[in-house]
């Protein structure tokens, strides 16, 4: 029953993101991004007047004690551990979202499985999966200038993996590349410790 | 005209080196005083996952934000003392920081004549100098966290 309760409250989710997003608590998430203003809470970033530029929305997650950041383009979905009546690999609109282990991907500490866990559901083009994250912290409107670059320092297949960096507190969240996630080649080929056969993804430096 | 360009090339020849020189792990190593932009207090640095050797964190300055290279695990040596220093320096893809020990670095100044070649693989080095018995590498910054 709660698995179909957390289902209608995705029936609209496509056409309609707030929807979705209502439900998570409204935290204050304090950027130092150079705004004037250093919070933003949910409602207010669903009404006012649109800048001149419209800046992307990025939902802002923790996971292994990190700061992470998705394109909230590519979110179409939150749900609690009990709306998904622990079912891993979730069906909505008769579109499976597989459940990808993102932390293991990243070779995060898994703290995903608290009272505030969240399974956020990603779609890009045909491409459809589902992460655990331990905590949401809200969404963030950012112009693309406040979306740092990788270093260039970072020479490896992590280049795909992230598109920047949002200054956010005192830290720094890395925006994820939903597409990375979602690509379940890349996931398969990486955990099996091949490299050689991915386009786009080159062998890191040997160093020293 | 000729007499101030003499002068100058006399100047450059003879320019002796600035180096500073700090301790990683309490191995001392040192580095071109002009490749150095900036030393401050050691703040925690933020992990990022990712496949390069030795760039595996950023640290936050401000609203700046730099790579992360672990110079003491690339010598298989831990930083030493409770407040470690943040070492500053200016990479051709941009400036990087390194933590070291907390023993406060020094400026030397060198005669480029003593400075040799360094003979040791284990970091890539412009050259070294003799201090007593130790051999002390000048790091390439260029180098660091790239192919040799």
């Amino acid at each position: 029953m709660k698995l179909n309760d957390g289902l209608e409250r995705l029936r609209h989710c496509a056409s309609n993101l707030a929807e979705i997003f209502v439900s998570i608590d409204e935290m204050r998430l304090v950027t130092e991004n150079g705004q004037k203003r250093l919070g933003m809470d949910i409602r207010e970033s669903m009404t006012g007047t649109p800048p001149l530029v419209s800046p992307s929305r990025y939902l802002i997650v923790t996971l292994g004690g990190w700061y992470l950041a998705l394109n909230a383009e590519s979110v179409c979905g939150l749900l609690t551990l009990e709306e998904t009546g622990n079912v891993e690999n979730l069906t909505v609109h008769g579109r499976v979202h597989s459940a990808l282990n993102l932390a293991d991907r990243l070779s995060l500490p898994d703290d995903a499985g608290g009272a505030n866990t969240r399974v956020v559901l990603l779609s890009e083009r045909e491409s459809r999966g589902s992460i655990r994250v331990s905590m949401v912290q809200g969404l963030l409107d950012l112009q693309p200038s406040q979306v740092l670059p990788i270093p260039l320092q970072f020479r490896g297949a992590e280049r795909q993996w992230y598109r920047g960096m949002i200054l956010i507190a005192k830290s720094v969240a890395l925006v994820l590349n939903t597409t990375w996630i979602l690509n379940e080649q890349v996931s398969d080929l990486e955990s099996s410790g091949g490299q050689e056969a991915l386009p786009g993804i080159r062998r890191p430096p040997e160093l020293l | 005209m000729l007499r101030t360009g003499q002068k100058h090339h006399r100047t450059a020849v003879c320019q002796p080196w600035q180096l500073l020189v700090f301790a990683v792990g309490g191995r001392r190593l040192a580095v071109k005083a002009l490749e150095v932009s900036g030393i401050s207090q050691w703040n925690d640095s933020i992990p990022v996952a990712g496949r390069t050797p030795f760039v595996t964190a950023v640290i936050r300055q401000g609203q700046t934000v730099l790579p992360v290279f672990d110079l003491a695990a690339s010598l298989h040596l831990t930083v030493q003392g409770s407040r470690p220093l943040c070492l500053r320096v200016k990479h051709p893809l941009g400036e990087m920081a390194m933590c070291i020990d907390e023993e406060i670095p020094v400026l030397h100044v060198f005669d480029p004549a003593a400075i040799q070649t360094y003979q040791g693989k284990d970091l890539p080095a412009e050259g070294s100098y003799t201090n007593g018995l130790d051999e002390i590498p000048i790091l390439s910054i260029s180098l660091l966290g790239s192919t040799v």
